[in-house]
């Protein structure tokens, strides 16, 4: 959250793996520091057949014995029910979860069009799922009965509730309170909400054999040994703040008692075409978020998706409340990549000094449009050698879940990491 | 702007209070100041305490909310909670008075206690939550005040309605109570009642059955409203619908539709019943029938209350029956049997009171003339008819002031009211003589009998009913004396 970040020197940059077709069919990767009770496995595959990538994917990461959970994340070409049957057909009987994406995090590289399988395994791990459906309108109340995974899973020293959400729900703040209400301080939250490709039709949620949309997947992690979350942003406020005058329901309507949209496209001093075209006010406004000020540092939201062109209303990500102050936000490449940095740091200093048997990496998609092509290359880089050799998985998404600290956990525009001890 | 010593603090003071006023209950309230609270100073743990309860509490599990070391943290005899998953964590607390005292508390977890801005902006919120309480307080109070007061117009209204509609009930009561004093015929009596319940009962259909006098198994229908076909309809009772329920029960009964009914119900509500209520009527402490209210209307039900109009309406119709069926066993006692007219007895207790009024009469008796021989040559049962006819030919010629009796076998006595001219009787007298000795078709056979009366007047001091009688019984034996079929004044000695 805090915007300041380590200095780290850039790793090794590989962008020839940006694209799925220098993946290569299937690739199995990273090196498992393997400790006897626990182990996590990475794979990836771009066979265009759905089931044939999730057999290869899947064979490719269940590297160890006692496989407890498989996380797949899906690029939103293949038809999610197609990688789930291969999938299952070379882990039967583990628990399956995962999303699709706006780009798939992984060794080698970022990609778009592949399936990206994380199998986290060994007897020091055990899981617990929960899924919850129909979530729109009752946001908080499904997360009461998410929480309700932690009761489910086998006791261990360490633990933690991922989350994955169906990103087109408003208001996701709501399920975490909700979650928060009923488990409290002791068990910190991670996850993402996943993402469409920028199609901005609706992405999918995937739980063993089923594909859903409008729920939430709660899968309870618990571990002998310590389990750590990151979470870092690049942005850093500009100019004077703008009074929220009206907003609700994630969006926001006027800003010093005028329209939101105008008042914020004069401010980050938007090209004409930007007031006119949804496609282009979305470009242009990815790179530059709003904030809120909070007492260690601003929080970035998103409202670069939703836009209400007549009614000039602007709307998208995390909520800003009614009353407050908001700041135009900027960020660079190099900001940003502290950020990557400082988020790893993070995640690997809490897990008191053992190295990571894995990392899950959930960054924001609109960090894409900052960053380019090059970027994230620069930022997967960044991720992989923190990793240091050891498998890490991820995506793109449309809304990061961290929280560790205070009661708020849901954010835009960062990278969250989750490190398993 | 939000740069300022304390300015954060400022601005989330101010998101609270713009938050707060979205807040329309007391226990929402509370718990969006626990976690704009927690919000504000990245802690990981608020409470609201009211009145020494915690109502509002989050960073704790669920189930395992530490409210006794929240309350001592509220009463400031503590400064720090034992967070599950964070251990010791620094807490804060800002009391308000008033008349629901309470507690806003936050804990953090770390070394770092809560800087001075941060107290501050706790005692801010909780001054908030304090204010913002106290209006939804209000609000509620007067809220149920209003629903209090709106529930007191609408209970007026109702029992003003109920009041009309006890008016009403006496109204309809009071003439249908007075049509039975004055012995109105019976008919006209069920009649006034049947409209009542149709007026009352709002009932498109009211009908009063009873038992066929032929029939004691068959219900007949006696007055109705709102039914179709023949008014004389009878039907079983076992298929009278709620009629024979109640007949059958002896109580109030409602029935949906046509059950425990046959065609015959079905045919004269053209099958448009609904439901239908029946109260039992009584003759004489008998039920003998019923008096039924029917709906065509969905969904119509009866109250409790509009159960009562009916079953009031029934005594009254029980009420005019067993004074009808009294009437007519009185009626019965005091005439004769065969020719319908009044008793001896009746007609002396008359003429007695109508002499002690001193108002003048004159009494003409009556005597058939060859009434044995007619009897012993063509029998009784003719004997019977002479009887009957001329008893009807008597009384053709009264007024309907005079009163004729059967005095006894051929004997008839007749009390013409306030008559003093002795021509006047005589003239009535000779009118019947003429009218009794025309002949009298009977058996098939044309039978003749005379009459002989004789008269005596009042006038001559005469108070005395069976001296008048007695007077006038000895100008008959002058009259047949001097030769039958004729009239006798007696002359007073």
């Amino acid at each position: 959250m805090n915007g300041d970040s380590g200095n780290i020197t850039p790793g090794n940059v590989r962008p020839e793996n940006v694209k799925p077709e220098n993946v290569g069919p299937t690739v199995a990767v990273g090196r498992t520091r393997a400790h006897p009770d626990r182990w996590m496995g990475v794979g990836r595959s771009a066979e265009t057949d759905g089931a044939a990538a999730g057999r290869a994917a899947a064979g490719a990461a269940a590297i160890g014995p006692d496989p407890q959970l498989v996380l797949v994340f899906v690029a939103i070409t293949y038809e999610p029910a197609e990688v789930l049957a291969g999938l299952r057909e070379v882990l039967p009987g583990v628990p399956v979860v995962g999303c699709t994406t706006h780009g798939e995090l992984g060794p080698g590289g970022p990609t778009d069009g592949t399936v990206t399988v994380a199998v986290i395994g060994g007897t020091g791990f055990a899981v617990a799922v929960r899924v919850a459906e129909n979530v729109s309108g009752r946001q908080r109340e499904a997360g009461e009965d998410l929480a309700r995974a932690v009761d489910a899973v086998e006791r261990r020293a360490h633990r933690v509730l991922m989350l994955l959400t169906d990103g087109a729900i408003r208001d996701q703040e709501s399920i975490l309170r909700g979650v928060y209400s009923v488990l409290g301080a002791e068990v910190p939250l991670f996850g993402g909400a996943c993402a469409d490709g920028w199609r901005m039709t609706g992405g999918y949620l995937m739980s063993d054999d089923r594909v859903l949309s409008d729920a939430v997947i709660a899968v309870a992690i618990t571990s002998e040994a310590p389990l750590s979350i990151g979470v870092r942003h690049g942005w850093s406020r500009v100019g004077q703040p703008m009074i929220v005058t009206s907003a609700g329901d994630g969006r926001v309507y006027t800003l010093d008692d005028r329209p939101a949209l105008d008042v914020y496209l004069e401010r980050i001093e938007a090209p004409p075409r930007a007031w006119t075209d949804p496609e282009v006010f979305t470009a242009y406004t990815l790179s530059r978020p709003l904030g809120i000020q909070r007492r260690s540092g601003i929080e970035a939201r998103n409202l670069s998706t939703e836009v209400d062109l007549v009614g000039r209303s602007i709307g998208g990500g995390g909520a800003i409340d009614h009353g407050g102050l908001t700041w135009v936000l900027t960020g660079d490449e190099r900001s940003i990549l502290d950020a990557t940095d400082a988020a790893c740091k993070d995640a690997i200093d809490g897990l008191d000094g053992a190295p990571p048997v894995g990392l899950l990496t959930f960054s924001c998609a609109a960090l894409r449009a900052v960053l380019g092509e090059d970027g994230i290359v620069k930022e997967g880089a960044h991720v992989e050698k923190w990793a240091d050799g050891v498998p890490f998985c991820g995506f793109y998404t449309y809304g990061e879940i961290a929280r560790t600290r205070g009661i708020d956990g849901f954010h835009n525009q960062t990278l969250a990491v989750l490190a398993l001890g | 702007m939000a740069d300022g010593p304390g300015s954060l603090q400022v601005q989330q003071l101010l998101e609270l209070l713009a938050v707060m006023s979205s807040f329309t209950d007391e226990d929402a309230a509370a718990r969006g100041a626990a976690e704009r609270a927690a919000q504000a100073l990245e802690a990981e743990v608020a409470a609201v305490v009211l009145d020494g309860q915690v109502v509002a509490a989050i960073g704790f599990p669920r189930d395992a909310v530490a409210e006794q070391d929240l309350l001592a943290v509220g009463r400031r005899e503590r400064d720090w909670l034992d967070v599950p998953g964070l251990g010791k964590s620094p807490a804060v607390t800002a009391s308000w008075a008033g008349s629901r005292p309470g507690q806003l508390i936050v804990a953090r977890w770390g070394y770092d206690s809560f800087s001075v801005e941060e107290r501050s902006l706790v005692r801010g919120m909780a001054r908030v939550l304090d204010l913002t309480l106290t209006m939804l307080r209000t609000l509620r109070v007067e809220h149920e005040m209003r629903q209090r007061s709106e529930r007191q117009a609408a209970e007026n209204t109702r029992l003003l309605e109920s009041l009309h509609e006890q008016q009403r009930l006496l109204r309809h009561l009071s003439l249908i109570q007075r049509a039975i004093e004055r012995r109105d015929p019976v008919p006209d009596v069920l009649d006034g009642i049947v409209a009542a319940a149709l007026d009352l009962l709002g009932g498109e259909i009211v009908a009063l059955w009873t038992r066929d006098a032929a029939d004691s198994e068959r219900l007949r229908l006696r007055t109705s409203a709102g039914l179709r076909g023949p008014e004389t309809v009878s039907m079983p009772a076992g298929e009278a619908g709620a009629a024979g329920e109640a007949l059958r029960r002896g109580e109030v009964v409602t029935v949906s539709g046509y059950a425990v009914s046959g065609t015959c119900l079905r045919d004269i509500t053209d099958g448009h019943l609904r439901i239908s209520m029946a109260v039992p009527v009584h003759e004489n402490g008998q039920v003998c029938g019923a008096l039924v209210v029917g709906s065509t209307v969905p969904g119509r039900i009866y109250t409790a209350e509009e159960a009562q109009t009916l079953r009031v309406l029934a005594q009254n119709v029980s009420l005019a029956l067993t004074d009808a069926h009294t009437v007519r066993k009185m009626h019965q006692a005091a005439h004769d049997a065969l020719t319908g007219l009044a008793s001896r007895g009746l007609f002396l207790e008359r003429l007695n009171e109508h002499l002690a009024e001193g108002r003048p009469a004159a009494l003409l008796f009556l005597d058939l003339d060859r009434f044995k021989e007619a009897n012993d040559e063509h029998g009784h049962i003719v004997g019977d008819e002479i009887l009957t006819v001329t008893a009807a030919r008597v009384t053709t010629h009264l007024r309907s002031t005079d009163l004729a009796g059967r005095y006894g076998g051929d004997e008839f006595a007749l009390l013409l009211g306030d008559v003093e001219d002795p021509a006047e009787a005589v003239a009535v007298a000779d009118r019947i003589i003429a009218a009794v000795g025309e002949p009298i078709f009977v058996s098939g056979r044309t039978v003749t009998v005379n009459a002989s009366i004789g008269i005596a007047l009042s006038g001559a001091g005469r108070t005395d009913a069976l001296e008048l009688i007695r007077a006038a019984d000895a100008a008959m034996y002058q009259a047949k004396s001097a030769g039958r079929g004729r009239s006798s004044i007696h002359q007073p000695i």
